[in-house]
């Protein structure tokens, strides 16, 4: 394809129009259309293949066959009518809920697995004093990915299954990990009552959540789940996630590359930063916006 | 305060107007992909009408319980050929003819990588089409038995076996799918070469407009699943014709195992099509609400998630045969998870939207239809994904309604907008505001009669391809009002068809630049030359021509 410029040599280069294309297309359907009609239509077929070939090679063989095309150019405005406004201010209020720091999702992991862990405590003795089997909590747990697990008796359950330990683990322990991711992506925002938040609330929703659901998500932990020690092992797990996530330190995020300098040099407190900011002037200004 | 700039707009020495055949010559031999592009439109645009009048006597015959306006047999013929023609001879070509007229407009090429194989791919799809369309003459093969294929679109087997399926009707809709997929592969591989290779200066893959992209992604698409299809045709072949058994259940073949080859193209497809839909959702929504796309890198991201994903869920169309729970928990997951980078690109829609100053013309009413309509199209998508819940409603006309949503709530709404938005660059004149309001709210006003109301059916179990059903179903009231909202498609689209007729001769004169818009193809005379630009143009943002028509404050300054 030529691209030289129509400005100086007022033509282009354009590939010729040709008919072979049409004629080798036409040539393979009706060879196709032989088999369901006649013989003699996929010869008419053949012979318009290898003519379309020969016309197609003898058109781009050396070279591809160009023709000129007259160009005349003139020259007219792009333009728009529309007026280009200026962009409203915004008061700088309005932005700082964006994080200045935030913690690292190997955080998140950690105290995830940490919470998955400890959560095992709770949920180990409820298993070892009701039903006399530390096995049982994970079989209960795995069987939520084993349809034929349904109506496993409770014998069954307390037993050790290596499948059921391996599920269990693996159920267990990437729901723990993506809670914890959780925690990282959600403390920093509710700074002033970790505990309450990471060990309490967060538990309690995600209980609520469970509570709902389960029926659907593993019938079988819905018939014989004892809700008392399911909120006891959330609550373990959220201290324990909590406080591991909580133990890291902070990174700071691109919002703080655009505090001032005295405030990220630790001179003065800005907005974002923990401090108290004037809430007061910030609804004043939204409401002289709205008025 | 207008900002005025001046660039050099080309205009072509038009030679005179010859006689009949000069033009019928010009047009059958032409290699310029505009063109190419217009013929691909115009074919199926006319396959487009015949499958909906297809569509239209389904309804007919749906419409009262005990009806007999045609024969079960026509009916088994009318939902084959409805399908096949929607999605081969309407809904490829017509986005590939889209694709073929804008995508070296807009990376600033003057053709197609390929001009000769595109007018190949063009012909060969278009004779495919007359091939389907001829088994109504030539389907009765040997036997005397037979017509149209009646076998429906995805042709399970042993349906297809001779002893099911005998004289050539099925064989018509194997080779016409098989001809007709050697140019849609022709055709990726034409668009993907131009996008990579034939860009204009300064227009890196960072620059890229967003339907360019789509276009790439679908064509990738192409490749990938034409293949096992084709495949799958010529296994059907030799089945037929050489004795073979692949597809033999009782020769020890696998019916399974055409669902499989069938659906591993058949689920992507509907990103194929969807695809270029989104491409021009893309271009469309931010020119009329005055707004830079928001979130371009997270929609090219989207884009190629969806195009992998697409990959992994086809036998999400299989979960009534009996999959076993691990394939039952693998497609249920892969659907749903293709539903994160869509839902990417909706809520991108949506932030381009708040805080525009959106303009209320016809592209940007068939786009804000498509986008609700989309949400409610993947949420009984999501409904579907569901292994259980599909159990219960698998094949029947909940599943019908899901998927019209998309193909119609989504596709053609889009493909509609298109038409709107870049008519005016194809021809040179605006199609008509007043006809083209009158057949958004006609349409919408029928599509959700049809489609909202054909979920309810479904719910009350009535299975699809249903040829009639009795009174005593409870099913009459719902299928007389569906019927009903497909006339009134019927009546919308019609007057879009008159309006492009009348638009072209009598339409208002559009100039280079109707929409105030930002791409390349505004750029150039509407419609263009033979060779786009005089020169070569060079691009500096995703907006070349905000860069041109705000050189105080160009996309440039702000673009990484």
């Amino acid at each position: 394809m030529h691209h030289d410029d129509a400005t100086t040599t007022g033509q282009i280069q354009l590939p010729t129009p040709t008919v072979w294309p049409i004629v080798l297309a036409l040539g393979v359907a009706l060879l196709v259309t032989a088999l369901v009609t006649s013989v003699y239509i996929g010869a008419l077929g053949l012979v318009l293949i290898l003519m379309g070939s020969v016309g197609w090679f003898r058109q781009v063989l050396p070279h591809e066959a160009h023709e000129p095309v007259p160009v005349e150019t003139e020259e007219i405005r792009v333009e728009t009518a529309r007026r280009l406004l200026k962009a409203a201010p915004i008061s700088d209020e309005r932005r700082k809920i964006l994080p200045i720091e935030s913690f690292r999702i190997s955080s998140g992991i950690k105290g995830g697995l940490a919470g998955g862990f400890a959560m095992t405590v709770p949920a180990g003795i409820f298993s070892v004093v009701k039903y006399h089997s530390f096995w049982y909590a994970v079989n209960l747990m795995a069987a939520g990915g084993f349809v034929s697990w349904a109506g496993a008796s409770n014998q069954f359950l307390g037993e050790f299954h290596l499948r059921g330990l391996l599920a269990a683990t693996a159920i267990h322990g990437m729901i723990s990990i993506l809670v914890g991711l959780l925690y990282v992506a959600m403390l920093h925002m509710f700074p002033k009552y970790p505990i309450l938040s990471a060990g309490f609330v967060v538990p309690l929703i995600f209980t609520g959540l469970m509570h709902t659901a389960i029926g659907v998500v593993s019938p079988i932990l819905n018939q014989r789940i004892e809700w008392f020690w399911f909120v006891a092992s959330q609550i373990f797990f959220g201290l324990v996630c909590g406080f591991v996530v909580n133990l890291h330190d902070k990174v700071r995020t691109p919002q703080f590359q655009a505090l001032p300098f005295a405030v990220r040099a630790g001179f003065e407190m800005g907005p974002g930063t923990g401090a108290p900011t004037d809430d007061a002037a910030g609804k004043k200004n939204e409401e002289e916006n709205q008025a | 305060m207008a900002t005025q700039t001046t660039a050099v707009v080309d205009r072509t020495v038009h030679a005179p107007r010859g006689r009949v055949f000069d033009v019928v010559k010009e047009w059958l031999t032409t290699v310029d992909h505009k063109k190419i592009g217009l013929m691909y439109i115009g074919y199926a645009l006319i396959f487009l009408l015949i499958a909906g009048v297809e569509a239209l006597m389904m309804r007919i015959q749906l419409a009262v319980p005990n009806n007999h306006f045609v024969s079960p047999q026509t009916f088994n013929q009318l939902f084959t050929m409805h399908g096949t023609t929607m999605v081969f001879f309407a809904g490829m070509p017509i986005l590939f003819g889209f694709g073929n007229y804008l995508v070296p407009l807009m990376i600033g090429a003057r053709d197609m990588a390929f001009p000769r194989l595109n007018a190949f791919s063009f012909w060969i799809s278009a004779f495919g089409g007359f091939l389907l369309y001829y088994s109504y003459f030539g389907g009765s093969g040997m036997y005397g038995a037979g017509s149209a294929p009646d076998v429906g679109w995805f042709a399970y087997a042993p349906l297809t076996a001779r002893v099911f399926s005998p004289g050539h009707s099925t064989d018509y809709w194997t080779l016409s799918i098989l001809v007709s997929g050697v140019g849609s592969i022709g055709t990726a591989l034409n668009i993907v070469a131009t996008i990579l290779c034939m860009r204009c200066p300064g227009m890196k893959m960072n620059r890229l407009p967003l339907l360019a992209w789509l276009y790439l992604v679908t064509s990738g698409l192409v490749f990938v699943t034409i293949s096992p299809l084709t495949a799958a045709q010529i296994m059907l072949m030799l089945d037929r014709y050489l004795g073979a058994h692949f597809f033999d259940t009782q020769a020890g073949g696998s019916a399974v195992l055409w669902m499989h080859f069938f659906w591993i193209f058949g689920h992507p497809e509907v990103y194929i099509l969807v695809l270029p839909a989104f491409g021009f959702a893309s271009e469309i929504i931010p020119v009329f609400s005055r707004k830079a796309i928001f979130g371009y890198p997270a929609m090219v991201a989207a884009t190629v998630g969806i195009g992998f994903i697409s990959l992994t869920v086809w036998a999400h169309h299989m979960f009534t045969v009996g999959l076993g729970a691990p394939g039952n928990a693998f497609f249920t997951f892969s659907t749903m998870v293709i539903s994160v980078p869509t839902g990417i690109k909706v809520f991108n829609w949506l932030a381009t939207l708040w805080g525009g100053k959106i303009h209320f013309e016809v592209p940007m009413l068939f786009s804000l239809g498509f986008l609700f309509q989309f949400v409610v199209a993947g949420l009984t998508g999501i409904m579907l994904s569901v292994s259980p819940f599909d159990w219960q409603l698998g094949s029947s006309y909940f599943v019908v309604a899901h998927f019209h949503y998309v193909l119609v709530g989504a596709i053609v709404f889009m493909i509609f907008a298109a038409f709107y938005y870049w008519y005016p660059k194809m021809t040179g004149r605006m199609l008509d505001k007043k006809l083209g309001q009158w057949h958004f709210w006609l349409f919408l006003i029928g599509f959700h009669v049809t489609f909202d109301l054909m979920h309810i059916p479904g719910l009350l179990g009535m299975p699809r391809r249903i040829y009639t059903y009795e009174a005593d179903r409870g099913w009459a009231g719902l299928n007389m009002a569906v019927s009903i909202g497909g006339a009134i498609q019927g009546i919308a689209t019609l007057i879009f068809v008159y309006n492009l007729v009348h638009s072209y001769f009598k339409g208002k004169e559009a100039g280079a630049d109707p929409w105030d818009a930002w791409t390349l193809e505004w750029s150039t005379a509407s419609p263009p030359p033979a060779y786009n630009f005089a020169e070569t143009p060079t691009v500096e943002s995703r907006r070349p021509l905000w860069d041109l028509k705000h050189p105080n404050d160009p996309d440039s300054k702000y673009e990484g």
